[in-house]
């Protein structure tokens, strides 16, 4: 987890209906705050109070809180929400961040991607970290952290995929056996991404407890339906050649390979024609006419 | 007088050009390469613009794309005028690298570039090029490389029959810096000086198109409509077209667009199936007809595998003229596969173009993969 927090930029976290992720959002920043870091959070899905139990008062008077739960359309007009919607909620929130490490709390990511367009999503959320670099000065990568909190269940692979692309890290919960686990893949920019998968549960006070690896009962490996293929089994020739074998393969002449004793043994008259000869029982079933011994003419 | 003109446009994208030229000769049939005395001048000086030459098969201009083992598998190099297309592998490594290989090619031989993108700034993406392999280093980097592959293997001497004994041996590495396509060096920078000297343009998607109008269904989006008004801004200004007659020497566009038809362009085609269909294929299609009659070549890189709708993929494959698709192995089960283990992923060289052209110049190797080494890129027969 030292490595999620440790990277910036956006970060997906991919719940499903078995295995929630608001409470490992709520760690996630809960730490940032312990941390020094401004912390924004936009909560769409679940009321403020909700939102804001379990957390203790100091880390609380830090939180700073956009509400588009209460009066996502804004009907009341109170002139307390933010303008231009959901889309205008998110611009408004990165004009409001001071420089300096921020992380951006976003419950939830589903929420925005029903109700805005994809495409408009995808560059609010990138325009965000720009920003950001703009106003802080340093490189926007190591000063917003943006966690977004997405249920996977709620998505085609569309929206996922193009969310991903963008995306520097990916955490993904599952777990089995009453074990929460989170497979997290960073995407670097010239390196081939590492996929780690950690076991962690969230105490009651919203800590984080990383376990070090899957109980005992869970399975041994992700996908145990590739065995090693082996390519050199089962083969009808010999692919090794035994100690003897190879002397004498080292110590055969190559055909075209002119060395001494063949050029002599070829200068030499040969012995004559007497040496080899072909001998023939005719049986009976042997019909030769001695007129035609091959039989091919037409007669 | 159309025998002259298909003869003319059998010499290159600019090929009207030759063809005025080649009024005064009698005949209709042209040499190719260079002649000796009472040659066509318009011919030779096309001939000279840095880092281009001639194909061997019809006389066509090619640039390199910056990788010498792709140029040999698109039939010598990318034709000026044409659009090559790469299909991006799934965590973007792998194309993001040929893409800064095409735009260093670029600046080593001074042609013009335009970088687009919606993703990254291009003055940063100008940053990260790869530095090219200067000749002395060259024959050092390849000849470790080869030593460290001897010493993994086991050492099974080869007796080779004697007619394959008195051939010379084959150059494999790269032998001079003044030739069609250099090497680069993925793990060094280009030094500053060299990007500061090239010509770029940059068009930072974000920036150029701030308002989010609603634009009518099968229609350009915004972003890509901005695009391709810059583009041939810049065709236009700087007279890649001929429209402006330049003084000075020709010199040819090279345009990199990068994450084509993500959703950072503002087009919906990776997250819906039923989205814009259409802006896509139209920008396409735009952009061919600005780049047949402008000595320009340009390279897109584009998330295929995000793209939802199936056919829109077959038919940006139609609308590009030659389709070069990257699979990587991370992640998938072939990473761990004993077969793959010497290579990061495959190339799928997916269409190749026929330019005034009868027959294909497909090379007839067709399961390649390729492997990024600490330094260098490299394409090869899949060897099993």
């Amino acid at each position: 987890m030292e490595s999620v927090l440790a990277l910036r930029g956006l970060v997906l976290l991919r719940d499903s209906v078995e295995w929630e992720g608001r409470s490992l959002l709520k760690a996630l920043i809960k730490k940032a705050a312990l941390g020094g870091e401004q912390v924004h959070i936009l909560g769409c899905e679940v009321s403020e109070e909700e939102f804001r139990a379990g957390f203790d008062s100091s880390i609380n008077s830090r939180l700073v809180y956009y509400d588009l739960f209460r009066d996502p359309l804004n009907w009341a007009q109170t002139g307390e929400a933010l303008p231009g919607g959901p889309l205008g909620a998110l611009q408004a929130m990165c004009k409001r961040t001071d420089p300096g490490p921020v992380t951006v709390a976003l419950d939830s990511l589903s929420w925005l991607l029903l109700r805005l367009p994809c495409a408009a999503l995808c560059q609010a959320l990138c325009a965000m970290s720009r920003q950001h670099a703009c106003r802080g000065g340093g490189p926007a990568a190591e000063q917003l952290c943006v966690l977004g909190l997405l249920h996977r269940e709620l998505h085609g692979p569309g929206p996922t995929g193009a969310l991903s692309s963008l995306a520097q890290t990916e955490v993904t919960l599952g777990g089995t056996a009453g074990q929460a686990s989170a497979h997290i893949l960073c995407r670097r920019p010239r390196q081939r991404p590492p996929l780690e998968t950690l076991w962690f549960s969230v105490l009651p006070d919203l800590s984080l407890d990383l376990q070090g690896g899957p109980p005992l009962e869970s399975q041994p490996h992700p996908d145990p339906h590739t065995p090693q293929v082996e390519p050199a089994s089962h083969l009808t020739f010999n692919l090794h050649l035994s100690k003897r074998e190879r002397e004498a393969k080292d110590s055969l002449t190559l055909p075209f390979q002119f060395s001494s004793e063949k050029q002599q043994a070829l200068l030499r008259p040969g012995p004559g024609p007497a040496t080899s000869r072909i001998f023939y029982e005719p049986d009976a079933f042997d019909d030769l006419d001695p007129e035609d011994p091959d039989g091919d003419l037409d007669v | 007088m159309a025998a002259a003109a298909t003869c003319g446009t059998g010499a290159g994208s600019t090929g009207s050009m030759v063809a005025a030229g080649g009024k005064n000769n009698v005949t209709s049939f042209q040499r190719r390469g260079p002649r000796a005395s009472g040659s066509d001048s318009s011919y030779s000086r096309l001939v000279s613009i840095a880092g281009t030459r001639p194909s061997v098969r019809n006389g066509q201009l090619l640039v390199s794309t910056g990788l010498p083992a792709l140029d040999q598998l698109l039939g010598g190099g990318l034709a000026v005028g044409t659009v090559l297309l790469i299909e991006e592998d799934k965590y973007n490594i792998y194309s993001s690298l040929l893409f800064k290989y095409f735009l260093a090619e670029g600046i080593i031989n001074g042609h013009t570039l335009l970088v687009a993108s919606a993703k990254e700034d291009p003055a940063d993406i100008l940053q990260e090029l790869p530095a090219p392999l200067l000749d002395d280093n060259v024959k050092k980097d390849f000849d470790e490389d080869a030593c460290n592959h001897k010493t993994a293997e086991s050492n099974i001497k080869m007796k080779i029959a004697w007619r394959y004994q008195l051939l010379p041996k084959m150059e494999a590495g790269p032998v001079s810096s003044s030739r069609f396509g250099h090497y680069y060096d993925a793990s060094k920078k280009m030094p500053q000086e060299l990007i500061e000297a090239s010509k770029w343009h940059g068009f930072f998607s974000p920036e150029k198109s701030s308002s989010t109008l609603n634009i009518e269904p099968c229609s350009l989006t915004h972003g890509y409509i901005k695009l391709l008004q810059f583009i041939q801004n810049i065709i236009y200004e700087e007279g890649f077209d001929g429209s402006n007659p330049q003084k000075k020497q020709k010199n040819i566009l090279r345009i990199g667009i990068q994450n084509l038809g993500s959703p950072l362009w503002g087009d919906d085609i990776c997250c819906t199936e039923n989205g814009n269909s259409h802006s896509l294929t139209k920008f396409l299609y735009v952009l061919r007809g600005l780049l047949r009659t402008s000595l320009s070549a340009c390279m897109i890189t584009m998330p295929t595998h995000l793209i939802q709708n199936k056919a829109i993929i077959s038919r940006v494959t139609n609308l590009s003229d030659t389709v070069v698709g990257l699979e990587s192995f991370i992640g998938s089960e072939r990473e761990t596969n004993p077969l793959y283990k010497d290579y990061h992923g495959l190339i799928h060289i997916r269409q190749i173009p026929r330019l005034n052209n009868l027959i294909y110049d497909v090379s007839d190797v067709k399961d390649l993969a390729f492997k990024l080494k600490k330094k260098l890129f490299t394409i090869e027969k899949r060897v099993e």
